[in-house]
């Protein structure tokens, strides 16, 4: 079983590349944004999955709670931060 | 001769300084009377005042519980630690906590029906879950086909929910479901991007705000004032 | 000034997430011997809940709940709680910080002892980070803000 969420991490580790591509070189700020929020994403989900490997979920979720708030809180804040400034 | 007209005078003078008697008693009287009416308004006000005060700070205070108990069972799901030592630490957290927040968990709360709506809302979930794998399949097959015919677009509709609460569910379950993002909410009018024609379609269907406006009881309501109508129209024709 | 947000969806699930979000920054504050996390960590998320209640309900609302000046307050108290902590176990005697000492105050054995002094610790980091992080925060957004105003006046 842990040979299956190895290979789901792997796969979603070269997922996270295709968002980074996206992220790098995107057009404009928004398809940036909308870049690293998927980036985010995907790592909640690998940290819970080595959670999963490491049998240490209750230890992993925390973090991942910890995470995705920042991701939320980064998003949000990019959005106003557009908004006010008028800069896209 | 002269002593009549002396009594004479001395009657008209009493009936003169009588008639003025009277007169200053009424107005006096019309002068108490008037005081005393605005001092049992101004009371009434100071008694309206103080009530609404005390409504005020009993709201507040349901307000102050509610939370400090809901944030309470958070921590507990938290911690997995119920020594004595963590749960005080847990209540004091929880008290501070509520202190500073007390008014952003229930405003706009309609009191009464928590029960049904939570209900509800768990039998929306299983549906929600099937729509998203439904249409995350037909994205993938729309995305992964050579050709990819994609279409899209952005289409509005105006929405028949009222409160904030039930329109913010149905704008995440738009945007949940793959194909679909909700991008503004103005003025009760959805914006939403679409991936391609048949997302778009079964969106404008409408079945996902049916079900929504179902959990929170708006749907509800309605049917109440037509069975009101119904029954008005009835005792028309009997008479 | 930051104002209010006129967005449905912002403004209600950050009404709905922000006390969560507290109380959930005030666990990794209090858990910090039993699971990751710490002061540090815990005032960052602590900062994060305030930082998400001026983006979406404007500064007016944040100031009711914590105004510059509790925050410049909070942030010296902070240091205040580390430093005394570390003086108190210096004066019982020991080194800077060296909690086993503080068990001639606290009526513990002091591998208890130990454990307190590194939770009052924690608290006072998480209180100077959290104030800290708050006003660099409001000092970057509103700072451009003024700029602005100066430039549309002239």
């Amino acid at each position: 079983m842990n040979d299956f969420f190895l290979i789901l991490s792997v796969g979603m580790c070269v997922l996270v590349l295709f968002c980074l591509y996206r992220g790098t070189f995107g057009p404009g700020v928004l398809n940036r944004a909308a870049g690293i929020s998927a980036i985010g994403t995907k790592t909640l989900i690998i940290l819970l999955l080595m959670g999963v490997i490491y049998d240490r979920i209750d230890m992993f979720i925390d973090i991942s709670i910890a995470y995705a708030l920042l991701n939320f809180i980064g998003t949000v804040v990019l959005a106003k931060y557009i908004e006010t400034t008028g800069e896209a | 001769m002269e002593v009549t007209l002396l009594l004479e005078a001395t009657e008209n003078a009493f009936r003169i300084m009588e008639k003025a008697r009277a007169h200053a008693l009424g107005v006096l009287d019309t002068a108490v009377q008037f005081t005393g009416e605005q001092t049992r308004f101004m009371e009434e006000k100071r008694w309206q005042v103080l009530f609404a005060g005390a409504q005020r700070r009993k709201t507040r205070f349901q307000n102050f519980v509610g939370t400090a108990l809901i944030l309470f069972a958070f921590w507990m799901l938290l911690s997995g630690h119920f020594d004595p030592f963590h749960l005080t630490l847990g209540a004091i957290c929880c008290i501070i906590t509520a202190y500073l927040f007390h008014d952003l968990l229930f405003a706009n709360v309609r009191v009464g029906d928590m029960r049904v709506v939570a209900l509800r809302f768990l039998c929306y979930i299983p549906w929600l879950i099937q729509q998203i794998v439904l249409s995350n399949l037909h994205v993938a097959s729309v995305v992964l086909r050579r050709k990819m015919p994609i279409n899209p677009q952005i289409i509005t509709f105006k929405t028949k929910l009222e409160t904030d609460i039930s329109s913010i569910t149905l704008a995440n379950s738009i945007t949940l479901t793959p194909g679909t993002i909700t991008m503004d909410i103005r003025d009760g009018v959805y914006y939403v991007h679409a991936l391609d024609q048949k997302v778009a379609d079964d969106l404008n269907a409408g079945e996902m705000e049916d079900r929504v406006a179902h959990i929170f009881m708006e749907a509800d309501h309605l049917y109440v004032e037509d069975v009101l109508d119904a029954a008005r129209i009835y005792d028309a024709l009997r008479v | 000034m930051i104002r209010d947000s006129q967005d449905v969806i912002v403004k209600t699930l950050s009404r709905l997430l922000v006390p969560f979000m507290v109380i959930y920054a005030l666990y990794v504050i209090m858990h910090g011997h039993h699971s990751p996390g710490g002061g540090f960590q815990g005032g960052v998320i602590l900062a994060a809940g305030f930082v998400l209640l001026v983006v979406s309900h404007g500064l007016e609302q944040t100031r009711k709940r914590l105004s510059e000046k509790a925050a410049g307050v909070l942030s010296s108290i902070g240091v205040f709680i580390y430093a005394g902590i570390g003086a108190l176990c210096l004066i019982l005697g020991g080194n800077y910080l060296d909690y086993g000492k503080l068990s001639k105050l606290l009526p513990v054995v002091p591998a208890e002892a130990r454990s307190l002094g590194i939770l009052g610790v924690e608290i006072g980091v998480a209180l100077a980070v959290m104030a800290v992080m708050f006003t660099i925060f409001l000092v970057i957004f509103t700072v451009g803000e003024f700029q602005e105003d100066d430039r549309s006046e002239k």
